[in-house]
């Protein structure tokens, strides 16, 4: 129990009307939070993470909580720091194709406001309208644009975050090639807030391509659709390739899409259907493809115990989604299976709670695969209260363990941040 | 130890040809492409191997003596000079690319591996390595992580750090740590990240796992000749607002223009302001509408002149004389200096004009060559390293461009690093908090300070000895 005097302490810095007690729906991973902090300003963040330094509490920042279920459940979660009043853009300057946002801001938020200049940013994690910036940062959120505009790592130039220290340290800049000091920025993508809790974030913002069209097309099995859909990227390289397979089984649809001015998308759907043809298969063109798109990206946020997630080569990916369906089937668990082709990232929503731990033993358990990595991306609390031992959401900790135990340690000494929902246990 | 008994082991590790320790071998490692401060180093240890590098580095942990790791030397930030390390790693025989798998567009190559080599190795397969720094020729694969190097096709493909999945990096320690992998999105933090533009002091990077990218199935190169560096500035704007990316958008100013077509008879015009070199690439179909609008944003802005590479042999000669800048610039002075800061790329104008009255309080003569799409300037400075006054100059002026790029809202370095050359300037840009989180980093790697030591960050305890260059550094 967090004792009066922390609260008191937090109530005085940052005015009580900033604190709340934990309702219902203020948990992490199931692990109730005692108090909400939900800070007005970047000051007030750094005065909560302060006074939770001073006082040996634990805490989880969050933004507007839709992906709190990814990663290691946290050791403790004494205060949980609600960033949503943070969603300023703070300088969008489209001529320099950079844009200064808030932590808090929501992607949703964010493109409209690019959209007025004719930009965007060209990242598609599901569910824009309820992902902030500094949760697509700290969860390393990606949909099917990465095959071609990368990641937000690939976006993010500058970051501000306090430490855990309660400290502002910054990284990076405001001007889109910059090498000077060490890439803090990068170092926060996929760290979940243990490193430190974000406050803004300074991205590459890139034109909005005027013209977005896909193809779809149908294979018997997710290898031969895998296949497919490398041999449509070598005859024109898309703006995104999807493989999905609904019912996870055999038969996979391969989704493709051109983008850019009406020239270039146009090119790319009658190449991307020439190949399809060349491999014998129907070929045609998808209506809204930018709504598909958003539907694909959707995936990973689908009702379900949980998204196992595994990393692969390109030319492995329908191995991998195979692999799940036997493992799947073995269990006796249902399944849906989906694949961002372009990028070896295999996903599976397995809808039995009770089968997530065996279908994700038996995958790591395989040895014909020597570069992925399987790991529970998200998970329901009663699913995650099952994956312990073998079955850690993250698997066993690689070779640099120690290292990133002591990144951690660096950035965050007290260990106050997000601790244990990183791999390690950090 | 003694440094002769140093030697013996080391080249039991390394075979008898790896050490140099003789004066006149080791004068040629006292600087790399910054050559207004020079040390050599005591001994030069070249493995063959990543393996021999482990071996070599856990000698001098054994010993406890700094090193410095270095590749082909190419760097312009003086990131390789010793100071305070008698050793000198260098990775330059480490040549091997160990594998390349087309169809997930991997390769895997040691450190010592040239730039130009990987993308020349795939290049059949329509297949490339992005990053492309001027020196792609001889900088080698080891030092572009180190400083997490870019090139003039920055703006639309992204730097080194955009395209290393995997390093393997031997620590201080000596111990080997096999950070990322072929696979995208590995579980846990991001070391590669980290390790990338590091500038060598967190170990010695001994292989990279490396993504390749498609090669554009055409492109279309133009030249729009301006009368001033404001009106070429404009139109970069202008076309970035019309929402095109070009793969490189570069600029000359006259000085550079003047000394490049001395050099290369390349048709550039010497009596412009500036000239842009605009290439837009990507698949045939979308090309010419691009370079149609890129060509009318440019009249727009007042390009007297724009003209479009006609083949193969034209876009070669444009590039080779952008490429070749700084080269050229030689003829013009017995010494030049290159600098590299970064400002939003609207504020060019700005900076140009600061650089200009910067020139003329040293009474120096400074030419620009921009990566402009990035806002990365790369003012040249011309002098006489016979000139101790000079010298002088030269070296608070480049310290005074770099301040008014941060003022700017910028950076001091897009692409060479750090170094020695403006670590007293990392204030500028970063707190102390900042910089503590930094060096708290760099201590997990290498507790004791002795990877590439006093670089990077600000250190009082370093002075490093400016004395008359005896030579020029190769470029």
């Amino acid at each position: 129990m967090i004792g009066a005097g922390p609260t008191a302490a937090l109530a005085t810095a940052l005015g009580a009307n900033t604190l709340s007690p934990a309702g219902a729906e203020d948990h992490v991973d199931g692990i109730r939070a005692e108090l909400v902090v939900r800070p007005r300003s970047p000051e007030a963040v750094r005065q909560a993470v302060e006074v939770a330094a001073a006082h040996g509490l634990l805490l989880v920042a969050s933004g507007r909580g839709r992906h709190l279920d990814m990663g290691a459940p946290p050791a403790r979660c004494d205060l949980l720091l609600r960033l949503d009043l943070l969603d300023r853009v703070l300088e969008h300057r489209a001529e320099d194709l950079t844009v200064t946002v808030e932590a808090g801001c929501t992607l949703a938020d964010l493109d409209r406001r690019l959209a007025a200049a004719g930009q965007w940013l060209p990242i598609d994690p599901p569910s824009p309208g309820e992902t902030t910036v500094g949760g697509a940062i700290a969860a390393h959120l990606a949909g099917p644009l990465r095959a071609s505009q990368g990641t937000v790592r690939d976006l993010l130039l500058g970051i501000e975050t306090v430490s855990g220290e309660g400290r502002i340290v910054r990284g990076g800049g405001k001007v889109v090639k910059n090498v000077a000091g060490y890439d803090l920025p990068r170092l926060h993508v996929g760290a979940l807030g243990s490193l430190g809790v974000i406050l803004s974030a300074t991205l590459k913002t890139r034109p909005r391509p005027p013209v977005e069209r896909a193809i779809e097309t149908w294979c018997t099995t997710p290898r031969a659709a895998c296949d497919l859909a490398l041999d449509i990227r070598d005859a024109a390289e898309p703006f995104w390739l999807e493989l999905v397979s609904g019912d996870g089984g055999p038969a996979t649809a391969v989704l493709a899409a051109w983008a850019g001015i009406a020239e270039e998308a146009g090119d790319g759907v009658a190449r991307g259907l020439r190949a399809v043809a060349r491999a014998g298969r129907d070929g045609r063109e998808v209506p809204d493809a930018a709504g598909r798109r958003a539907e694909l990206a959707g995936f990973a946020l689908q009702p379900a115990a949980a998204i196992l997630r595994v990393s692969t080569l390109p030319d492995r990916t329908g191995a991998a989604l195979e692999a799940i369906a036997a493992a799947a089937h073995a269990a006796g668990a249902g399944v849906s299976l989906a694949a961002h082709a372009a990028s070896g990232i295999a996903r599976a929503a397995v809808f039995d709670e009770g089968c997530v731990p065996t279908i994700l033993c038996a995958l790591r358990r395989r040895d014909d695969d020597p570069d992925a990595s399987h790991i529970v991306e998200r998970a329901t609390p009663a699913a995650k209260r099952r994956l312990t031992g073998e079955a850690d959401p993250w698997g066993a900790p690689g070779a640099a363990a120690a290292l990133a135990r002591g990144v951690k340690h660096a950035l965050d000494p007290a260990g106050i941040l997000a601790t244990g929902r990183l791999a390690g246990g950090l | 130890m003694s440094l002769d008994r140093l030697a013996v082991r080391l080249r039991s590790i390394v075979g008898e040809d790896g050490v140099a320790d003789d004066a006149g071998t080791l004068l040629a490692y006292e600087c790399d492409g910054y050559t207004l401060e020079r040390a050599a180093p005591e001994l030069v240890v070249l493995p063959r191997t990543p393996a021999e590098t482990a071996a070599v580095l856990r000698v001098l942990a054994e010993q406890k003596i700094p090193f410095v790791p270095r590749g082909a030397g190419t760097g312009l930030a003086g990131g390789t000079l010793p100071v305070g390390a008698p050793v000198m790693v260098c990775t330059s025989r480490l040549r091997a690319i160990e594998s390349i798998d087309l169809r997930n567009r991997r390769l895997v190559a040691q450190a010592g591996v040239v730039n130009l080599w990987i993308s020349r190795a795939v290049q059949d397969a329509g297949l490339f390595y992005a990053p492309d720094p001027s020196s792609q020729g001889a900088c080698t694969l080891g030092g572009n992580v180190a400083e997490n190097s870019g090139g003039p096709h920055t703006l639309k493909y992204g730097v080194t750090v955009n395209h290393v999945l995997g390093v393997e990096l031997v620590l201080p320690s000596g111990e080997i740590v096999a950070l990322g992998g072929a696979a995208e999105d590995r579980p846990g933090l991001d070391l590669v990240g980290l390790v990338v533009g590091s500038e060598g002091t967190l170990g010695v990077t001994t292989r990279a796992t490396l993504r390749l990218t498609r090669s554009p199935e055409a492109c279309r190169t133009l030249l729009a000749v301006f009368d001033s560096v404001d009106a070429a500035s404009e139109a970069v704007s202008g076309i970035i607002s019309a929402g095109i990316v070009p793969a490189a958008l570069e600029m000359m100013d006259r000085l550079i223009l003047q000394a490049v077509e001395a050099a290369f008879h390349a048709g550039l015009p010497v009596d412009a302001g500036a000239v842009l070199i605009i290439e837009i690439d990507g698949p045939a179909a979308g090309l010419e509408p691009q370079a149609d609008s890129a060509a009318a944003v440019c009249r727009r802005h007042g390009a007297r002149e724009v003209r479009v590479a006609r083949d193969e042999a034209e876009r070669a000669l444009l590039w080779k004389a952008r490429k070749r800048a700084f080269g050229a610039v030689g003829r013009l002075a017995p010494n030049y200096c290159t600098q590299d800061g970064v400002v939003p790329r609207s504020r060019l104008p700005e900076i140009v004009r600061e650089i200009a009255a910067v020139a003329e309080r040293h009474h120096l003569r400074i030419g620009n060559v921009f990566h402009a799409g990035d806002g990365n300037i790369h003012p040249v400075v011309l002098f006489d390293e016979r000139d101790a006054e000079e010298v002088r100059h030269v070296i608070e002026a480049g310290h005074e461009i770099l301040a008014a790029c941060v003022a700017l809202g910028g950076s001091l370095s897009g692409e060479h690093g750090i170094g020695v050359e403006k670590m007293s300037q990392m204030p500028l840009l970063f707190s102390p908090d900042d910089l503590r989180a930094m060096t708290r980093l760099r201590a997990v790697f290498d507790p004791e300070e002795r990877a590439n030591p006093h670089k990077l960050f600000p250190d009082a305890k370093v002075c490093v000895e400016v004395r008359t260059p005896r030579r020029r550094a190769a470029l």
